[in-house]
């Protein structure tokens, strides 16, 4: 018998460039973006001009009071697991769930809830929440809901290190595979965020890109020497993770391979990316993997579109991969930044040449910043490639970077 | 619309109770209803009467016929009944 291998065989996707997989690779496929001007009732006075808002009607996808009771972090959650699960064919009725279970990530949990908590109580002076408010708020709620939903009864635990958190709660639920704790995870995570008192906080901050003059959808334009900054998105990607030879016994497809994990703290700054944090994630995702850099066919680069974070990573690229014609991109530009749904998300577009052949672009991206030297997919897809192997790059504020690498089946 | 019908109502629309087996004097508990669930009911229907659940009363509405009779006590006694 070979080394256990960790198989991707279901993926879920809540994102504004679609609430499936099949919408979000067709518009990763025609750069088609999600992001769009907010509407006054989600900005208020918070300046903030565009995101990439999810098209989103909780009736559609729950019955009855359910919706009610999920704060939309776990809606989202809930729906791309039951999107990942059914596309994977695994049943848990059938399955032992004791041996299957759930890591999920999310940067700030419940924020709606929170939102609505405090607008009673600091703008009306009424402190009679909803009995509710603590167990749909809880960072954790999202992925329990998941759990409980399906009755996974195996490993849980919800990672919260800001825009890094769904990559690590892949990268660790690979690592309970293969420790043998589990014949499958759900892992991945969501974020919803995109309400006024968050938004205000995040405009603090200054690093958040204006709308573009002349097309909305444009404003997020990493590796651009035009780029204002990141543009916030909503939306969760789930992924069922098996172990090769419990999807082989059911005859599942299996769309790539989990073959590295790479783990890193900068430990020196809470908001300022560091080169040498990175290449080591990088380093040691390939590490694990066993593959050289020249296998790895397509780098999803973290790539957020502000003017230090892009030219980091792309030091830290050139570090790792010397001046190699590996192809980079940044799709953030279209779903904007999912921060602790990013990783897991941009996983699944790494994945995408797998089953499609089709890298996907940065959009926007006319006028390549020489800081951000690496060989850019630069607004269209590049067709007609499988490669061997992917990078999906995740670097969060408080300095953790977690490096995913999957391989085709 | 009589307190009970009411009270019905919002039972079936918040608790998703089944219209033909709802028995007045049935164990919610017994009807699937957990702890958690019955105190955010609670909470709507303090919102739906404008009357106040205190924590004792919870510990004492074991069914909806109690439930009704707590609301109904409360209306009459702030002179809304």
């Amino acid at each position: 018998m070979g080394a256990r291998r960790v198989a991707v065989t279901g993926i879920g996707i809540i994102s504004a460039l679609g609430i499936n997989l099949d919408e979000f690779y067709r518009s990763l496929a025609a750069a088609r973006s999600g992001v769009q001007r907010l509407p006054e009732e989600v900005t208020l006075g918070s300046g903030v001009q565009v995101g990439a808002l999810v098209a989103w009607d909780p009736a559609v996808h729950f019955k009855g009071p359910e919706a009610g009771s999920l704060d939309r972090v776990a809606q989202f959650a809930l729906t791309a697991a039951g999107q990942a699960l059914a596309a994977s064919g695994l049943d848990p009725a059938t399955a032992d769930r004791n041996r299957l279970g759930v890591y999920w990530g999310t940067g700030m949990g419940g924020a709606h809830t929170l939102e609505g908590a405090y607008k009673s109580v600091y703008g009306k002076n009424d402190f009679r929440l909803r009995p509710l408010s603590v167990v749909m708020a809880m960072s954790n709620a999202a992925g329990s809901n998941v759990a409980v939903k399906w009755g996974l009864r195996g490993p849980f635990a919800n990672f919260s290190t800001a825009c890094s958190s769904s990559a690590m709660a892949i990268g660790e639920a690979m690592h309970a595979i293969l420790a043998g704790r589990a014949d499958a995870m759900i892992a991945g995570g969501s974020e919803a965020l995109l309400v006024p008192g968050m938004l205000a906080a995040w405009q603090a901050l200054r690093t958040l890109s204006p709308a573009d003059a002349g097309d909305a959808a444009a404003s997020c334009k990493p590796f651009d020497k035009r780029r204002g900054g990141l543009v916030l998105g909503e939306g969760a990607a789930a992924l069922v993770l098996e172990e090769e030879s419990h999807a082989r016994a059911r005859g599942a497809t299996i769309h790539a391979f989990l073959t590295g994990y790479g783990n890193t703290c900068d430990a020196a700054h809470m908001s300022k990316p560091d080169r040498d944090g990175q290449v080591r994630a990088m380093t040691q995702a390939l590490a694990e993997s066993g593959l050289r850099p020249d296998a790895i066919g397509y780098i999803n680069a973290h790539g957020t579109a502000t003017i230090v974070g892009d030219a980091v990573e792309c030091e830290a690229i050139r570090a790792v991969f010397g001046n190699s014609e590996t192809p980079v991109s940044s799709t953030k530009s279209m779903h904007g930044h999912l921060l602790g749904g990013a990783g897991a998300l941009e996983l699944a577009a790494a994945l995408m040449p797998f089953k499609e052949g089709v890298i996907p672009p940065t959009a926007n991206l006319e006028q390549p910043d020489p800081a951000c030297a690496v060989r850019h997919v630069a607004r269209v897809a590049q067709r007609g490639v499988i490669p061997r192997a992917v990078m999906s790059n995740s670097f969060a504020f408080g300095g953790s970077n977690v490096v995913l690498i999957a391989e085709r089946p | 619309m009589q307190t009970f019908d009411r009270i019905k109502e919002l039972a079936i629309k918040e608790l998703s109770l089944d219209p033909g087996k709802l028995d007045p004097n049935a164990p919610l508990a017994d009807l699937g209803v957990d702890s958690l669930t019955f105190i955010e009911f609670m909470f709507k229907i303090e919102d739906e009467f404008g009357v106040k659940v205190s924590d004792e009363d919870l510990r004492n509405i074991k069914c909806l016929a109690d439930l009704e009779r707590h609301v109904a006590a409360s209306l009459q006694s702030a002179g809304k009944a």
